[in-house]
C-alpha cells in the first residue's frame, strides 16, 4: 500500500478547507447565534446558518444529499410556493375587504424596489441581479427567493439572508423613519373602524377571483398569488379545516425547514465571500428603506387628502412582512396614545403589501424577461 | 412666559408657551415638553410631561395657576389618552378576551390595564380613560366581541 496516498486520502477533508470556508462556519455560528439567543426569525435562520456550516464542510448545493434537495425545491421554485400555501392559509383579508382604499397603500409600499433596481443597474449589476436585489425591499421571503432563484441563483444566499434578517429587524429599524417622517398630531391620528360587515361570500369569493385577475395581469406571478390564495380559501371555506391546519403547520414548517437548509447550502465560501455579497445586504437595507419612506409618504398623502382623518402609519405597513410590520404600525401609535386602535387599519395594509410584493415580483420578472427580448 | 417652579429644593426655570394651544410647550434648560392639562377642572392637575427629550423628567407643573402634583406619565406606557367622561367603554376593535384584570368594585385609575384584547394575533391592553369605579365587566375571557361592544362600565 501507498502510505503517501494513504495519508492524502485520509486529510482530504482538512486539506480543502480553507480560511474562507473557516469565516463561512463563523458566518453560520453568527446566524445560529442570532436565532437561539436573539430569536430573530429562528424558523428561517437556523436551519440557513447550519446549512452554511454543512456547506462549507463539503456538503454544499452541488453534491450529494443538499443538490437533492436545492434540486427538489430550489431549482423547481417549490419550497417558496408552499410556504406560500400555510401563509395564505394565516392571512385574514377581511379588513382590506372592509377596507379597499387600502390597496393603494399596498402599491406604494413597493416603490423602493424598482428605486433600488435602478441603482443597483447603476452599481454595475445586471438587471436579472438589480430585479432580485430590489425584491428585497418588500420584505417578503418567499417572493425575494421566488424571484431570485428565477432570474439571479447565484445570489440566493445572501438576498434570503438579507430578506430573513431585515425581517426580523423590523422593530428596529421602522421606528426611526417612522418618527422622523411623521409629526406627533399626524401619529395620534385617531380611525374610527366602522367597516360594512365583510360577507362570508365576499371572503370566499376574494381569493378565487384574485387568482384570476392577477394571473390575467401578471402571468409571472400566478403561482405566487395562486398559491397564497389557495391557502386563504382553505382557510375562508370553512369545511376544510384539516387541509387548513396543515397548511399553517406542518406544510410550512417542512417547507420552510428545507428551504432554509436548501438556502444555506449556497452559502459557500467561494459564493459568499465577497464584495457582492456586501452590496446585496447593503441594497437591500436600502431598498428596505426607501419601501418604507414611500409607503409613509404615501400615508401622509392619505392624510392630507382626507384632512387628517387617515393616520400615516399605516403607510410603513404598505411593505409586505405580513404580519410583523402591522402590528408594529399598531404599536407605534398605541405607544403614543394608549387609546388609540388602528391595528385593523393597518393589517388591512400591511395585506395590501403583502398582495403588492407579489404582483411586484411578478412584474419584474415578466420586465427582466422583456428587455431580454 | 416664564415662570419658576419649585420642587422640593430645586428651582426650575420653564418657559411656557401659549397657553390656549394643546399640546402646551413648556422649555426647561432647552428641553421642550407637551403638557396636556386636564380641561374639566380650572386647577386640575397637569398631566403627561414627555417626548421631545425622551428622558424621564422630575415632574413640572406648567401653568402659572400654582398647579398641584402633576403626574409623571412613564415612557414605556401610555403616553396620552383623551379623557373620558363616559360610563361604558366599548371595545375598539373586535377581538377574542383573553385576560382581564378587573372585577366589580375595583377602583382603577386613568391608563390603568383594564382586559387585554387580542385581535389580529396582537394583545391589545384595554386601559382605563378617566379615573373611577368598576361597576361590571360585561365579558368574560374567551369572548368574541364586535368592536363597539359593552367591555366594563363604571359606577358613575
Amino acid at each position: 500500500m501507498d502510505f503517501t496516498q494513504l495519508i492524502q486520502d485520509i486529510t482530504v477533508g482538512l486539506r480543502s478547507f480553507t480560511w474562507a470556508n473557516a469565516l463561512m462556519l463563523v458566518i453560520g455560528g453568527v446566524l445560529i447565534f442570532l436565532a437561539v439567543v436573539k430569536e430573530y426569525e429562528p424558523v428561517l435562520l437556523l436551519p440557513i446558518g447550519f446549512g452554511c456550516i454543512m456547506a462549507n464542510l463539503g456538503m454544499s448545493y452541488e453534491t450529494g444529499m443538499m443538490k437533492v434537495i436545492y434540486d427538489a425545491g430550489i431549482t423547481t421554485e417549490i419550497f417558496p410556493l408552499l410556504i406560500f400555501i400555510g401563509v395564505g392559509a394565516m392571512i385574514d383579508f377581511r379588513p382590506l375587504l372592509a377596507m379597499p382604499h387600502m390597496v393603494i397603500l399596498g402599491a406604494a409600499g413597493q416603490f423602493g424596489i424598482y428605486a433600488t433596481l435602478i441603482l443597483a443597474t447603476l452599481l454595475g449589476f445586471n438587471l436579472n441581479q438589480a430585479a432580485s436585489i430590489g425584491v428585497i425591499g418588500a420584505i417578503d421571503g418567499p417572493t425575494s427567493i421566488f424571484v431570485a432563484s428565477k432570474l439571479a441563483p447565484e445570489m440566493l444566499g445572501p438576498i434570503a439572508v438579507a430578506a430573513y434578517s431585515y425581517m426580523s429587524l423590523i422593530p428596529i429599524i421602522q421606528p426611526p423613519i417612522m418618527r422622523i417622517m411623521t409629526t406627533r398630531k399626524e401619529r395620534l391620528t385617531r380611525m374610527d373602524y366602522a367597516p360594512k360587515p365583510v360577507s362570508t361570500t365576499a371572503v370566499i369569493a376574494f381569493p378565487i377571483i384574485v387568482t384570476i385577475a392577477v394571473s390575467l395581469v401578471a402571468p409571472s406571478a400566478a403561482p405566487l398569488i395562486a398559491t397564497l390564495m389557495l391557502g386563504n380559501l382553505l382557510k375562508e371555506c370553512g369545511v376544510v379545516d384539516r387541509l387548513s391546519k396543515s397548511a399553517q403547520n406542518e406544510i410550512i414548517n417542512i417547507a420552510t425547514l428545507f428551504l432554509g437548509l436548501a438556502i444555506g447550502s449556497t452559502m459557500t465560501a467561494e459564493n459568499f465571500v465577497n464584495l457582492q455579497t456586501a452590496a446585496v445586504l447593503a441594497l437591500g437595507l436600502l431598498a428596505f428603506v426607501l419601501d418604507t419612506v414611500a409607503g409613509l409618504s404615501f400615508g401622509k398623502l392619505m392624510y392630507m387628502v382626507t384632512g387628517g382623518k387617515i393616520n400615516p402609519l399605516i403607510g410603513a405597513c404598505g411593505i409586505s412582512a405580513f404580519p410583523m410590520a402591522g402590528r408594529l404600525s399598531a404599536r407605534m401609535a398605541l405607544e403614543e396614545d394608549y387609546d388609540n386602535f388602528i391595528l385593523m387599519h393597518a393589517m388591512g395594509s400591511n395585506t395590501a403589501g403583502q398582495l403588492g410584493s407579489v404582483v411586484a415580483g411578478g412584474l419584474l420578472i415578466a420586465l427582466v424577461a422583456g428587455f431580454a427580448l | 412666559m416664564n415662570v419658576q417652579v419649585k420642587i422640593g429644593d430645586q428651582v426650575f426655570d420653564v418657559e411656557v408657551g401659549d397657553l390656549s394651544a394643546r399640546p402646551i410647550l413648556a422649555t426647561i434648560a432647552g428641553e421642550t415638553f407637551e403638557v396636556w392639562p386636564e380641561e374639566a377642572a380650572a386647577a386640575a392637575p397637569v398631566e403627561a410631561v414627555q417626548p421631545a427629550g425622551q428622558r424621564a423628567v422630575a415632574p413640572v407643573a406648567a401653568t402659572p395657576a400654582a398647579v398641584p402634583a402633576p403626574a409623571l406619565v412613564q415612557r414605556t406606557a401610555p403616553v396620552v389618552a383623551r379623557d373620558s367622561k363616559s360610563k361604558v367603554m366599548l371595545a375598539p376593535i373586535p377581538g377574542a378576551i383573553v385576560s382581564l384584570a378587573v372585577k366589580p368594585g375595583d377602583k382603577v385609575a386613568k391608563g390603568q390595564e383594564l382586559l387585554a384584547l387580542e385581535a389580529m394575533k396582537m394583545k391589545n391592553a384595554i386601559r382605563a380613560t378617566r379615573d373611577g369605579v368598576i361597576a361590571a365587566v360585561h365579558v368574560n375571557v374567551g369572548d368574541l366581541v364586535q368592536k363597539g361592544h359593552p367591555l366594563v362600565e363604571y359606577t358613575d
